[in-house]
């Protein structure tokens, strides 16, 4: 399944789920990314770490690893 | 004891109100509204540290105390320092539970926000909520309803504008009857929920978040076109709007993010902001300096034309005034420092810098979020120190205080200053401004390097299993207001002078009868020499035979070797108790004002002419002044810093090792300096 690390620049997808496993994933969730929502991938620094995402008419930070716990799907 | 107890008990208790929101949704502001304080608000999340208290102001008719907390993203935490936070939310070890909380929601961000007031209100807080950032929900083309949404929510909402302060008499009367109602006293529950169910729980709040989202917010074109119209077809409009258009970002930040996020854009660009600020600092504050040492010079002379070469006039006139002056000099260029600070906070340009170097901070055991404290470190240690506590990986908070210290402070400024004018005329700006630079480069680029050292040494004692994380929101850009941003750089700089400026006074008298007394007036035989040459042997024979002089005498075995005397040791000394220190010291030890001369210049000419004692050789030389500047660099000569380190770790442990390492360090590094730069033939 794809992730949000994945993603492109400019790619817009929705978020299916958080998996569990990860401990930055509480915060994640409480931060916005919950599933249904729609997310589009800002830019990233070098290397593509951290990401900045737009979620719920906010731009938020999160690192690569971090992203990849996000599980998504692209939007039609 | 007991009597105590029960007065206390029977005097009538100062109600309680608690700000709570998410980290930049206008907390200080609205604290600043209500206690009449000036409190610093930057568009940086986690800028509020710490928990301020002060009574509402009285013409706001409202008896209670208001309390500013550090900005939190949900009732659950997840780091020992959040526990802390919502520990103290519940009920604060000094000042107990609220009667009250007003929590802020950024409406440009509304359901991110409203997660807290739920959390909340699950958790029994008698709420009033407070609608901050209204001008930015309605940049990007939206409006709320605060009516609709105080129904659904089931407590006071209002809306404040933070830039004008409209709004704050309808939160006083929301906080008024809040205060007096039942639900003032209710206890409140600790809500724990398993692990299990966490999950579940927070998507349930979500969802009915977004309901009400849907229900409270609507289009501003519809709101003027139709005002007659009812909410109904105003929130069909919305519906066929859809939540993609409700839900991007502003669009001026998303414009400017391509750039300044830019993979290699962005990266130039920050590294042009970070040295064009060094820059700055040098060339723009020059003609400023001009006017404050020429204010100061005409002081000088005139207390000692006012009080003729009597042992008071040299006091007041030597002592005092050259002595704060020759550091006040220096003032311009740390008002400039302050200002450029300030912008960057103001335009929400921090979180983006923090972002671009997590990556290679993460590298050598720092955090992205160990940006924001190394850069305000430049200004002081000691609020840098505290900044780190929005680092929540406790291992890579310990190793960003550790290397705090040794970002070049402001206290700092006036010795480089000094030195770089020593070592370039001061009139070539360019030069001193390119030497200021490649100072501060240096200190940055050493700290990153003992990061690193310090890193590997402690991987092997610190516990692995505490994650590192990276978690930022990126606020929205907004244009820097000058006249706040002017006016809180004037209160910084007036407050480094009230805090410098008696320190400095004090030591500059203390100094001067060190090295005034006992052989206030040596007998010199006058025989065939002029006048000029009398003055000045009376002078080095006075210093040479003071008491100043036999304390330095101790230290002289550990400073030749890196090239300093006895005067440079005891300006040292002086140092501990504030940085600046030393500037003036040198003014005095080298007794420079003549009357008619200016403080800055002839502070130069006297170190050029200055001779170590006993020889003919210059003490100041290119070689001596650049081991200085390097000693300056490592050496950690702050008490207050050592303090702060120790309160924030909570233990001796790491002050005790930055005062041997880096002193040491310093030592080490003036001693290969000086001696390296002779060994090749710079002198
Ligand atoms: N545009 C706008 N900015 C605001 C408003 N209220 C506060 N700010 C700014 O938002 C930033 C964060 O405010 P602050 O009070 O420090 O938030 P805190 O972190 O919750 O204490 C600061 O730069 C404020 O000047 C508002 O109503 N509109
Ligand atoms: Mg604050």
């Amino acid at each position: 399944m794809k992730n949000a690390a994945q993603l492109k620049p400019g790619e817009i997808a929705v978020i299916i789920d958080v998996d569990n496993d990860h401990p930055s994933s509480h915060r994640i969730l409480e931060i916005g990314f919950t599933p249904g929502q729609e997310i589009q991938f800002i830019s990233g620094a070098l290397f593509n770490d951290p990401m900045a995402f737009s979620i719920r008419g906010s731009i938020v930070a999160i690192r690569k690893n971090e992203a990849s716990c996000i599980l998504i799907k692209p939007k039609h | 004891m007991y009597s105590d107890q029960t007065e206390t008990l029977t005097k009538k208790r100062i109600p309680l109100i608690t700000l709570v929101g998410q980290p930049n949704s206008g907390k200080t502001t609205i604290f600043n509204f209500l206690s009449g304080k000036n409190f610093k608000t930057v568009n940086y999340p986690g800028s509020t540290v710490e928990y301020y208290v002060s009574r509402i102001l009285s013409k706001h008719a409202v008896d209670a105390n208001i309390l500013d907390s550090p900005g939190i993203i949900s009732l659950v935490p997840s780091s020992p320092d959040e526990r802390l936070s919502v520990k103290a939310l519940h009920s604060h070890p000094e000042y107990g539970a609220p009667d009250l909380v007003i929590v802020t929601v950024d409406s440009s961000q509304l359901s991110r926000h409203l997660l807290l007031v739920r959390q909340l209100q699950d958790s029994g807080f008698n709420v009033v909520v407070a609608l901050t950032m209204i001008d930015i929900l309605h940049r990007k083309g939206f409006d709320i309803s605060e009516t609709k949404l105080s129904q659904l929510l089931g407590c006071k909402v209002v809306r404040i504008n933070g830039k004008t302060g409209e709004g704050i008499d309808n939160l006083l009367g929301a906080v008024k009857e809040g205060i007096t109602s039942e639900q003032a006293g209710r206890r409140l529950i600790e809500t724990r929920t398993p692990n299990s169910k966490r999950k579940e729980k927070l998507l349930e709040s979500y969802r009915e978040i977004e309901s009400i989202e849907n229900e409270v917010l609507f289009t501003l074109k519809s709101a003027k076109d139709d005002s007659r119209s009812s909410l109904a077809s105003i929130n069909e409009q919305l519906i066929v709007l859809g939540n993609n258009v409700r839900n991007r970002p502003d669009e001026n930040t998303l414009r400017l993010d391509k750039i300044l996020l830019h993979k290699f854009w962005g990266l130039a660009v920050f590294a042009l902001i970070m040295s064009v600020t060094f820059t700055l600092i040098f060339w723009l504050a020059a003609p400023l300096m001009d006017l404050v040492n020429d204010g100061f010079s005409i002081a000088s002379e005139f207390a000692f034309q006012a009080l003729g070469d009597t042992w008071y006039g040299n006091l007041v006139s030597n002592g005092i005034i050259s002595g704060v002056g020759s550091v006040m000099v220096f003032l311009p260029q740390i008002l400039i420092l302050f200002l450029i600070l300030g912008l960057l906070e103001d335009s929400g340009y921090l979180a983006r810098g923090a972002m671009l170097v997590d990556k290679p901070l993460s590298a050598i055991g720092l955090n992205g979020k160990s940006f924001v404290p190394m850069l305000s470190g430049f200004a002081c240690a000691i609020p840098a120190i505290m900044a780190t506590r929005t680092i929540s990986n406790k291992r890579e908070r310990f190793l960003t205080i550790f290397i705090v210290p040794l970002m070049s402070c402001s206290a700092r400024l006036p010795v480089y200053a000094l030195l770089t004018a020593f070592l370039f005329p001061p009139e070539d700006t360019l030069m001193g401004g390119i030497a200021m630079t490649a100072i501060y480069l240096f200190s940055i680029a050493s700290s990153l390097v003992i990061a690193s050292i310090a890193n590997r040494l402690s991987k092997s004692i610190s516990n692995l299993n505490d994650p590192s994380s990276f978690i930022l929101e990126l606020p929205a850009y907004r244009k820097p207001k000058l006249s706040v941003v002017g006016a809180n750089s004037f209160n910084n700089a007036m407050q480094y002078v009230r805090k410098a400026g008696p320190v400095i006074l004090y030591l500059s008298v203390i100094l001067w009868v060190l090295t005034y007394f006992p052989n206030h007036t040596p007998q010199i035989d006058g025989a065939g020499r002029s006048e000029e040459e009398i003055v000045e042997l009376t002078n080095s024979e006075r210093i040479a035979t003071s008491y100043a002089s036999y304390m330095g005498k101790f230290l002289e075995p550990v400073l030749e070797p890196i090239g300093m005397d006895w005067r440079v040791g005891v300006s040292l000394v002086a140092t501990l108790a504030a940085r600046e220190v030393f500037v003036s010291s040198l003014a005095l030890m080298f007794k420079v004002t003549e009357a008619g001369d200016d403080i800055q210049n002839s502070l130069l000419d006297a170190m050029r002419n200055a001779k170590i004692e006993g020889t003919g050789m210059k003490l100041f030389t290119t070689a001596t002044s650049i081991g200085l500047i390097v000693f300056f660099v490592f050496a950690l000569q702050c008490i207050s810093t050592i303090a702060i380190v120790r309160k924030e770790t909570g233990s001796w442990t790491i002050p005790a090792l930055q005062l041997i390492a880096f002193t040491g360090l310093a030592y080490f590094l003036t001693y290969i300096t000086v001696n390296g730069l002779r060994f090749i033939g710079v002198n």
